[in-house]
């Protein structure tokens, strides 16, 4: 009687787990780790403007933050990214920081629910660093992220 | 003669109409101008999405360091919250991690979407929050947390400026992150 009970809480416990849990296809995916809430909310402007090198440091500030980072790939599909190797702490962890706008083949699981992708990374297979030049065409994102001190350092320097 | 007052009229109303989604009915939330913003009251969990998704479940939601999302009650949507209400690049895991597992409601901005990626959901900023039937909180812990943490930051200015781990990147690898030469070479051609 006693494990006829046991193995039912095993049993319930096997099946709460896989009723939560979405139904994953495993990929590989390449694209540039972007900071998603100025690319989604349009709140330092248009998309092409905050990813790259133009936005590099205001994407690290949102990523230390906490806010989400995602995969964007090139056919424009955003990947929420929710653990990277061995770090899952998405809220603000190391590994999301020190990455913000390189470009990455990652190998993982997806998961789409509800009008989003959700990307749970096991290993990384390169990493191209941030090609995407974008300040050449933008400067840097928001305009004021080099402060003037800086900058009055550096022209100074000639 | 009314149906150009009709058009008119709808013309006019279109920017207000543009903030009035399904669940914008009882939303006090500001408007922060977003791309397809709409203003969004509801009930929800507060859920672990890696815990949601892949069935990966640590204690307490993973105790502050994972995103997380609100599964709502109107239509068990996950609802992908990635902003705070406060306006220095800070995300809503913080703010949220108080109310792990519980039934919560939420006031705040759907933004994004469709327009930018086809095909995908609006994400959510959080701009206040309460426990089903408890006292409304504005969701703006995020800087008060950080500040407990890192007392010994130096410099002038908002948290961003100051970051330790923020602060050593720069000195690495420049404001471009392609190093501190390229960073110089940047500044004397567009300043």
């Amino acid at each position: 009687m006693r494990k006829t009970i046991f193995g039912s809480v095993i049993l319930s416990a096997l099946m709460a787990v896989s009723a939560n849990a979405a139904e994953g296809k495993r990929m590989t995916v390449k694209g540039e780790l972007i900071d998603t809430w100025c690319y989604f909310s349009g709140v330092m402007g248009g998309p092409e403007s905050v990813v790259g090198t133009a936005h590099h440091t205001c994407a690290m500030w949102c990523a230390a933050g906490g806010i989400p980072i995602g995969l964007l790939d090139e056919d424009g599909k955003v990947y929420m990214v929710l653990k990277l190797p061995d770090d899952d702490a998405s809220n603000g962890g190391e590994t999301f920081l020190t990455m913000t706008n390189d470009t990455v083949e990652a190998e993982g699981m997806t998961y789409e629910r509800d009008g989003l992708t959700y990307l749970v990374v096991s290993k990384i297979t390169s990493n191209d660093g941030i090609p995407n030049r974008t300040h050449e065409d933008f400067g840097v994102v928001p305009g004021n992220t080099i402060p003037d001190a800086v900058v009055d350092k550096v022209l100074e320097e000639g | 003669m009314l149906k150009h007052i009709a058009m008119i009229a709808a013309l006019v109303a279109f920017p207000v109409m543009a903030e009035e989604g399904k669940f914008a009915e009882g939303s006090q939330a500001r408007s922060w101008n977003l791309k397809a913003q709409e203003k969004a009251l509801f009930k929800a969990k507060v859920v672990d999405v890696l815990c949601e998704l892949a069935g990966d479940c640590p204690p307490d939601c993973g105790g502050g360091t994972r995103q997380l999302g609100l599964l709502r009650d109107a239509d068990d949507a996950l609802v992908f919250p990635t902003k705070n209400g406060q306006p220095v690049f800070t995300g809503a895991a913080t703010d949220l991690q108080l109310y792990c597992g519980k039934q919560v409601e939420v006031d705040g901005l759907l933004t994004g979407g469709d327009e930018i990626s086809a095909g995908a959901a609006k994400l959510f900023q959080v701009q206040r929050i309460r426990e089903i039937g408890g006292e409304w909180a504005k969701a703006n812990r995020w800087t008060k947390d950080w500040q407990k943490a890192n007392p010994g930051a130096k410099g002038k200015g908002p948290w961003f400026r100051r970051d330790p781990r923020i602060v050593r990147e720069i000195e690495k690898d420049g404001y471009l992150g392609l190093g501190l030469d390229e960073d110089k070479v940047f500044i004397k051609d567009w300043y």
